[in-house]
């Protein structure tokens, strides 16, 4: 798990990659859909061979933090032919919105199953140390800020409250006939996620966003991991 | 070297106390607001001008601890910042219990030569277990003790809620305040800057204080939040604990990159420790009142259905408003209890649904709130009682019918006996606020839970309970 930071500390980042940040998150046992880097296009097709088709594609840069709005995401590629001119159009894109983005490939993974869009994070306060974020994925968390905080550590009560503490709480028990997120899935990797920031005092900010909250599990399909800026 | 619990109950329950560098200029506050002190009160001082004024006092006075033939549990000190760490060595020497400093000007300025006398003092008293309040703090106030920093302060009687405060005004504030509305402190401690005890330890010993019954606290920032987070999640448990947390910390200037970041602003965070914790949050004095009232003066339910009595149709819609606003339900009787209330109720300008307005059936017969309080005693489908007691229509006539406040008073102090569920009181301020008050300080008197507002009434009963179901 350290690997991941030292390499990063090594080429003097801060931020991990998606690849690097499911890494560190896979290996502490939290749900992430498997994502590989791919540095040219027949890399990509192998991978997506494995993992198995529909994919989705998104480039891996440094400078590059909001990956949609340059164009570098691809969702749903369906082939290996999809795959290719879907690769194609991301490394066009992002050639034309960010000239120096020096991207070093793009990433592969099997498109997840949807569910209720949630978001969970961690960051670090400066007088209470790491805690930990729960909020509804897209406008509920970026317009309305409908989310709820909690100190590190958690229990598994807070993890609890902090679900039903959000007003967006009834989507996620199923309205108008939308399945029900598994509540105690998502309460597992919010004590997960706990256990993760006390793990890893380096990890300055973390984003899972979205997690897919399915009746039958929850899954990050995102994660965005920013270090400290000293070691 | 931690400070021991024995050196901070000696500190915080003296049974000596001495006063160093009270002078004249500040009329002698510090020796004056000892006067009731339940013991010993020596003073320090070494400018001969300023002797004989004490000696006029009725203090003994002496040029330094150490020739004080008692041995000191608790010092204040009010020396100018450069001679405090020099009186903090002396506190050392003669073994005193604990000490305050008022003296300011350390840290808080963020001048060197202040943070360095912080500095000098901390290395002075850290090593010697010397219980140290502040500095930059007004210090202890414990009434049952007669130890007070300001001269209004209550004297001679024991209250039940220990107070800790980083700001001197508000501590002095809830004392004087808290004690206008019957409200009074078993232990309050204003610890300013917390060099050497910090909320965590005063926390700690008022969770363990017999005479403590609950806790309020106000805060602006924790040196260690850990600390203090996990502390109150421990004394929480044990009693109840109300928040105000006063200011904006900034968040450093860093760069944000998340959402996570982005969203967690100071106030978020604290709220969000304050409800982990099982402590409630509240946000200006008023409200710490309210809920330290509701608190110690009204019984906890785990329902959230109100029966209302209001004087008058309009007071009954808006008292139900308040409630429901403040997340309680103001539900339909049972059956039963509409067949009683039909029997005598005064329908004509009144109504008897819930909220009753009662006015016209209690003027006709004051034994019908009794009847009123014993039917929703009963009734299953409430679980609290609030009840409007109008100035604006009674007050005069309390005051020139003093029998008929009595016989309010009995009433609704038969209810509180005899029923479990909360009882509270609204009293509106009104034009005839002189009588009004004297009825608000016999409610008071009796232990009756009043509020001067619907909503502060509805909001100081939702906090308490959300304290009680932790």
């Amino acid at each position: 798990m350290t690997d991941v930071i030292a390499a990063a500390r090594a080429a003097n980042r801060t931020i991990l990659s998606e690849v690097e940040a499911k890494q560190m998150l896979a290996e502490a046992g939290i749900n992430v859909t498997e994502t590989r880097l791919a540095t040219s296009i027949d890399e990509a097709a192998a991978h997506a061979a494995e993992l198995g088709y529909p994919v989705a594609l998104k480039v891996v840069s440094d400078k590059i933090t909001h990956k949609t709005d340059v164009g570098g995401v691809e969702l749903g590629v369906a082939d290996e032919e999809a795959l290719r001119a879907a690769c194609q159009r991301i490394h066009e894109r992002v050639i034309a919105a960010v000239p120096d983005a020096q991207a070093q490939g793009v990433s592969v993974q099997p498109m997840a199953e949807p569910g209720a869009e949630v978001i969970l994070g961690i960051t670090q306060d400066q007088q209470f140390g790491p805690v930990l974020m729960f909020g509804l994925g897209g406008v509920f968390v970026e317009v309305l800020k409908d989310v709820a905080f909690r100190i590190v550590p958690l229990e598994p009560r807070d993890a609890a409250e902090m679900i039903r503490e959000i007003q967006g709480f009834p989507l996620l028990e199923g309205f108008r006939g939308q399945p029900a997120a598994n509540l105690e899935a998502i309460e597992s990797m919010l004590l997960q996620l706990s256990e993760f920031a006390e793990a890893n005092p380096e990890v300055a900010e973390l984003d899972l966003n979205p997690v897919f909250a399915r009746p039958d599990g929850a899954i990050a399909v995102d994660a965005r991991i920013l270090l400290t800026s000293e070691s | 070297m931690a400070v021991t619990r024995e050196r901070l109950t000696r500190a915080l329950a003296p049974k000596v106390v001495a006063v160093i560098g009270d002078k004249k200029a500040s009329g002698y506050n510090w020796l004056r607001s000892m006067k009731e002190f339940d013991g010993p009160v020596y003073s320090v001082q070494v400018d001969e001008n300023e002797i004989p004024g004490i000696e006029e006092l009725g203090i003994p006075n002496y040029k330094s601890l150490t020739d004080i033939p008692d041995q000191v549990d608790f010092a204040v000190c009010a020396v100018p910042r450069q001679v405090a760490p020099f009186i903090v060595q002396g506190c050392v020497e003669a073994n005193v219990g604990g000490v305050t400093l008022f003296t300011s000007g350390f840290a808080e300025t963020g001048e060197d030569i202040g943070v360095e006398l912080q500095d000098k003092i901390f290395e002075i008293a850290d090593p010697s277990g010397l219980a140290l309040i502040g500095p930059n703090c007004m210090g202890l106030h414990v009434p049952g003790l007669g130890v007070r920093f300001n001269r209004d302060q209550p004297a001679g009687v024991q209250g039940n809620i220990g107070f800790v405060s980083q700001s001197g005004t508000h501590g002095m504030n809830f004392s004087l305040t808290g004690a206008a509305h019957g409200l009074y402190c078993s232990t309050l401690v204003s610890f300013g800057n917390g060099i050497i005890l910090e909320a965590a330890d005063y926390l700690e010993y008022l969770a363990d204080d017999p005479q403590t019954e609950v806790i309020g606290m106000y805060i602006e920032g924790a040196r260690d939040g850990q600390r203090l987070f996990k502390t109150l999640r421990e004394v929480a448990a044990k009693k109840p604990v109300v928040i105000w947390k006063g200011g904006q910390t900034e968040g450093g200037g860093r760069a944000i990159r998340s959402h996570t970041a982005s969203l967690a602003s100071d106030q978020a965070i604290w709220e969000a420790m304050i409800k982990q914790v099982g402590a409630v949050a509240v946000h200006n004095l008023d409200e710490m009142i309210d809920v330290v009232k509701a608190t110690l003066l009204t019984k906890r339910t785990q329902g959230n259905r109100l029966g209302l009595i209001a004087m008058t149709g309009g007071q009954s819609v808006v008292l139900t408003d308040a409630f429901e606003k403040a997340g309680w339900k103001v539900p339909t009787l049972s059956d039963e209890s509409y067949a009683q209330l039909a029997e005598f109720f005064n329908i004509i300008g009144g109504s008897y649904r819930n909220p009753l307005d009662a006015a016209g059936t209690i003027g006709q017969d004051p034994k019908h709130l009794d009847t009123i309080f014993d039917i929703l005693n009963a009734d299953e489908n409430i679980d609290a009682v609030g009840m409007e007691l109008s100035a604006t229509f009674m007050a005069r006539r309390w005051q020139d019918k003093p029998e008929e406040f009595d016989r309010l008073i009995g009433s609704l102090k038969k209810f509180m006996a005899e029923s479990d569920k909360p009882f509270l009181a609204a009293l509106h301020p009104s034009h005839v606020e002189e009588a009004a008050l004297t009825a608000r300080m016999r409610l008071q008197e009796e232990g009756i839970a009043t509020f001067p507002s619907f909503e502060r009434a509805a909001n100081a009963l939702r906090k308490a309970s959300e304290l009680a179901a932790v």
